[in-house]
């Protein structure tokens, strides 16, 4: 996935305005980012400072009001839905919050969903979201539903749908919001690993213990990048 | 429970859509089950003014063992020394008089009947007295009775009419009593005259007349099926006893509502039962959509009732609080259920069912009485309860209260309620399905007897009917002789394309004149076989003036006069019957009856089948047509006119031409072709409107549930929507996903519908014509019809998810 010098994610002045009630509000202004192949990236910053919009914007989920964003070198500020979905679907992995498992699914068929869309066949399938279960150690309930399952076993489902469909950048926002110090733990050593394995990750979070497992920490403040540091190994 | 009433106006005001909505689907809903449910009242249920109607029945003759013709007093004779089933009885004849001396010569409708008819009916006068037996006796006192409406029309309610004389037929009679206000038993009968028959020393073939409807009463305890069943042996015995009058004749007694319906086969309570059955499904898909309603505002208020039973409210107390929500918009929907009825009784009233003509006042009258008024509060809190009761638990259920607590205003409605919601809503497509299919099917059983070929032309023909009488035209070649001027000159009359006779006027509600016949050369294989045919008796240009085609031969003319050789014209079923697969014309065939003679006929003309009977519409039954000069009668002259515009222009010349012959000849029932038939299909009409309109409302409330449904399932599921595009899904997934979801559970209501059809059809069966009570055509039809509806009622909300902003989707994590 190395591209050589040239970093998979380039955001060039990005702003995203937001207008409401003829009032415009600078979600995010002239924001330069570069994320390079197997860079582990943590994004922090106080409530509102526009951590979400930024991640929605990397996620391909919004579009930035101004500015260029390129992934792997191509150009995908103003793609059309239907294409960015194509491309979210391929090279973008999301963690959410509040892990987000869709609750009538199995374990299985939440891993799996992706991949359905992608069109990928039904043997590819079997053996992707197998692999990606085992990988976060949760291939022993593949059949269960998520209300089964306790909230760090949830996340890691979550963390196995991202995973299976290989994409270039798996994408986290607050990935432990919603768990016990332990489970928060567990998950946060899972991201390290995955990293330690190759894996880019960019992740929005509040805590700074967890924010130290980057290499990066990108600090925002009212939408503008104030401190871009690198983290001693 | 004032604060329960208050908090649930509070909230009912608060939540005014919701409000509004589901108070304007339970005003439907009530507002059509009360307006049916007062037609069943004035139909089935109201008092009448005769004595214990449950006990009073009428044995129906039988003619050829299905066709209801009038009795005779052979049969009343052994029905009551034979018996034990009846406490009395009595038989009655209706008749038409010539009423003079009260101004215009007028045509009144009458009767001649047993002083024990009317005590059997328990008949108690508004003035006056009823017959006493004395009166009733052979050469009996000149003595009438006349109605209350009759009393108010010619005396303008005198109380001095009793001992007053009443010219009937060139006869005068005392005014012995008043009968009540609406009675008009048998027929529409405004006069009364004592019977006064000595039945014993009648000649047979007067007491063998089929000229009486009997009616009886029920000894106290004897249901009408033993009746039934002994009358059946007795007439099984008269067959034999009689066999030139009764053979192949039978009996069924039914009960006196029954026959006031003109209800022989029950038709019209199993229409009215059958659209009971249509406004109860109906009530249920409504209280369904409420039910949905109600959960999903339950859902969207967890936190709240969680709140309360933090606070200590118990589950009974907030089952207490939902459920007085629940009734408080029953109570209003039954407001308004109640407004919708009264607008909605007199345009049923129009479209009243019953091909009876007695008792009108009675029977044609819906209202919004006591008792309707009770059945729309009833149905009302019913509505209230079923709605109410499921939420009601749902709501008051949570065990688990912090987390309820804690959601805040976040969308939840757990899989649980989200079941609810899809199990309600399958429900109400099932229910659709079935009502859809039955209103299909009755829909097409009105819609192909609307079709049935009458065998004539209606349009353009006025008809007039007149009896002449007996005392000016005692002597056939004078009535012929009249005939034949009234012909001539209404034919002359300007706009006139031709004009004919005949003694009954196709399918009028009047007692169709049937002959037994026999076949030149054939002997009967069966002792029973009874060969019975329509006759009628026309003048030259009858069957051309209606319309009537020709297969064969010829028509009846100018030169088919008495002395002549007697011809008959006869229909395609009768030839059939008679010489099948032969070419009758040339054959010959008689009339029989006990104890006369009449001369054999040649068939002269075939033509096509007619419907002659009202009550035999459904089927082709022979008919024959015999020259009027040919066949000395005393049946009433029906004229029939064809015109070249509209008819009703014709009918004052019709009516002067007449005058100008007999200004003393009375003429009724002056009407077109087309108004006469309008009174056919009544009950059928009746059945296929309301039913159409009861399948198409529920078709339109299931939609709108659906529709509701889906749109809620859209809004419960916008965070799973958002996650799913995070993941990659593209528009068409997510559309796929909510039409998926809807589709499934509109197929999965079609399906449990079809089966549920598959049963409720069955009891359809009697109603129906020209088409199976599993019709696979309209089956189809109906399933196809419903999945498009289905799409389309989920497309909005699959188009709205598909449009949904990812990012707003997803912050409803």
């Amino acid at each position: 996935m190395n591209n050589g010098s040239k970093p998979l994610i380039h955001l060039e002045d990005v702003t995203k305005v937001f207008l409401t009630d003829e009032v415009e509000t600078h979600a995010l202004s002239g924001i330069h980012l570069d994320i390079k192949d197997g860079e582990y990236v943590s994004i922090a910053g106080p409530s509102g400072c526009g951590k979400s919009t930024l991640l929605s914007i990397l996620g391909l989920l919004d579009t930035p009001s101004g500015g260029s964003y390129s992934l792997k070198g191509s150009e995908v500020a103003n793609l059309s839905f239907p294409e960015r979905a194509r491309i979210r679907n391929r090279e973008i992995g999301f963690i959410f919050q509040s892990f987000n498992l869709i609750g009538d699914l199995t374990v299985y068929e939440n891993v799996e969903l992706p991949l359905t869309y992608r069109g990928m066949s039904s043997g590819d399938r079997k053996s992707a979201v197998t692999q990606a279960l085992e990988r976060v150690g949760m291939g022993h309930r593949a059949k269960h539903l998520p209300s089964q399952l306790s909230g760090g076993q949830q996340q890691r489902v979550a963390v196995a749908r991202a995973l299976a469909g290989k994409p270039a950048i798996l994408l986290a926002d607050e990935p432990t919001g919603n768990l016990d110090s332990r489970n928060g733990e567990a998950v946060m050593e899972l991201l390290r690993e995955l990293h330690a394995a190759g894996a880019t990750i960019c992740m929005v979070t509040h805590d700074p213990r967890f924010a130290q497992n980057a290499d990066r920490t990108v600090h925002l403040f009212d939408g503008r990048v104030v401190e871009d540091n690198r983290i001693a190994a | 429970m004032i604060n329960d009433l208050r908090f649930a106006f509070r909230l009912l005001l608060k939540n005014r859509t919701y409000t509004l909505v589901a108070i304007a689907a339970l005003a439907f809903s009530v507002g059509a089950n009360t307006a049916i449910f007062s037609a069943i009242n004035s139909l089935l249920l109201r008092p009448l003014p005769v004595e214990e109607i449950d006990r009073l029945v009428y044995p129906i003759a039988l003619r050829e063992g299905f066709d209801p013709f009038g009795s005779s007093l052979i049969e009343y004779v052994a029905y009551r020394d034979r018996g034990h089933s009846f406490v009395s009885s009595g038989a009655a004849a209706q008749r038409s008089f010539n009423l003079t001396g009260h101004g215009e010569p007028e045509r009144v409708r009458g009767a001649t009947v047993m002083a024990t008819y009317l005590t059997t009916l328990g008949v108690k006068p508004a003035l006056g007295r009823i017959f006493t037996a004395d009166e009733d006796r052979p050469s009996g006192p000149a003595v009438v009775l006349i109605s209350y409406e009759f009393w108010q029309r010619h005396f303008g309610g005198k109380a001095g009419v009793i001992g007053e004389t009443l010219n009937l037929e060139g006869r005068n009679y005392n005014i012995v009593g008043v009968l009540p206000p609406g009675f008009d038993l048998p027929g529409a009968a405004e006069v009364w005259l004592p019977l006064q028959a000595n039945i014993d020393s009648l000649p047979l073939v007067e007491r063998a007349a089929s000229n009486y409807e009997i009616a009886a009463r029920l000894k106290p305890g004897v249901p009408l099926k033993q009746a039934d069943t002994e009358l059946k042996a007795i007439a099984r015995q008269l067959e034999g006893e009689y066999p030139e009058f009764r053979r192949g004749w039978g009996v069924k007694v039914i009960s006196l509502r029954q026959q006031l319906l003109g209800d022989l086969e029950g038709r019209v309570h199993k229409a009215l039962f059958a659209l009971m059955g249509g406004v109860g499904f109906l009530l249920l898909i409504c209280c369904a959509n409420i039910a949905n309603l109600q959960l999903a505002r339950g859902i969207a208020r967890e936190r709240e009732l969680a709140l309360r039973r933090a606070l200590g409210a118990s589950r009974g107390r907030l089952v207490r609080q939902l459920f007085t929500e629940s009734i408080l918009l029953a109570v209003l929907g039954g407001i308004g259920g109640l407004l919708l009825a009264y607008w909605l009784v007199p345009a049923l009233a129009a479209l009243n069912p019953i091909q009876g003509i007695s008792l009108a006042a009675f029977l044609r009258h819906f209202e919004i009485d006591g008792r309707v008024l009770s059945f729309a509060l009833v149905v009302s809190l019913l509505a209230g309860v079923i709605s109410g009761l499921l939420p009601a638990l749902k709501g008051a259920g949570a065990d688990e209260l912090m987390p309820r607590i804690k959601q805040g205003d976040q969308r939840s409605g757990g899989a649980a309620s989200r079941q609810w919601l899809n199990s309600l809503i399958v429900a109400e497509i099932a229910i659709a399905m079935t009502l859809l299919i039955c209103g299909g099917l009755i829909v097409q059983t009105f819609q192909r007897l609307q079709h049935v070929d009458l065998g004539f032309h209606p349009k353009n023909l006025l008809t007039l009917k007149m009896t002449l009488p007996e005392s000016k035209y005692s002597e056939y070649q004078k009535r012929v002789a009249f005939n034949d001027q009234v012909l001539d000159r209404i034919k002359n009359l300007s706009g006139v394309v031709s004009a004919g006779s005949t003694t009954n006027i196709p399918l009028e509600r009047e007692i169709a004149y049937d002959a037994r016949f026999e076949i030149e050369g054939r002997v009967p294989s069966n002792p029973n076989e009874v060969l019975i045919t329509s006759h009628r008796i026309v003048s030259p240009d009858y069957l051309k003036t209606i319309g009537i085609t020709l297969m064969s031969g010829r028509f009846i003319d100018e030169n088919d006069r008495a002395g002549s050789l007697p011809v008959v014209v006869i229909s395609e079923e009768l030839a059939r019957q008679a010489w099948p697969g032969q070419d009758p014309l040339g054959k010959r065939l008689k009339r029989v009856r006990a104890g006369q003679t009449f001369p054999w006929m040649t068939v002269v003309g075939v033509v096509k089948n007619v419907k002659e009977d009202l009550f035999n519409y459904r089927i082709n039954r022979p008919v024959w047509y015999v020259p009027y000069a040919q066949v000395e009668n005393h049946f009433p002259v029906n004229l029939v006119v064809r015109t070249k515009n509209d008819p009703t222009s014709l009918t004052a010349a019709a009516r002067e031409a007449i005058r100008a012959i007999d200004p003393d000849q009375p003429v009724s029932s002056v009407m077109t072709m087309n108004t006469n038939l309008s009174g056919v299909l009544v009950t059928e009409r009746f059945s296929a409107v309301l039913m159409a309109a009861l399948a198409g409302s529920g078709l339109l409330l299931a939609s709108i549930g659906l529709y509701g449904v889906m749109a809620y399932s859209v809004n419960q599921r916008t965070s799973e929507i958002g996650v799913r595009v995070a993941l990659g899904a593209q528009p068409r997934h997510v559309f796929q996903l909510i039409m998926g979801h809807g589709m499934k559970l509109t197929l999965l209501g079609v399906a449990i519908g079809l089966l549920a059809a598959w049963s409720a059809t069955r009891l359809l069966v009697s109603l129906l014509f020209g088409l199976g009570a599993r019709d696979a055509t309209t089956f189809s039809a109906i399933t196809l019809l419903l999945g498009i509806v289905g799409l389309l009622a989920c497309y909005l909300p699959a188009r709205s998810a598909m449009r949904l902003n990812p990012v707003e989707a997803l912050r409803y994590e």
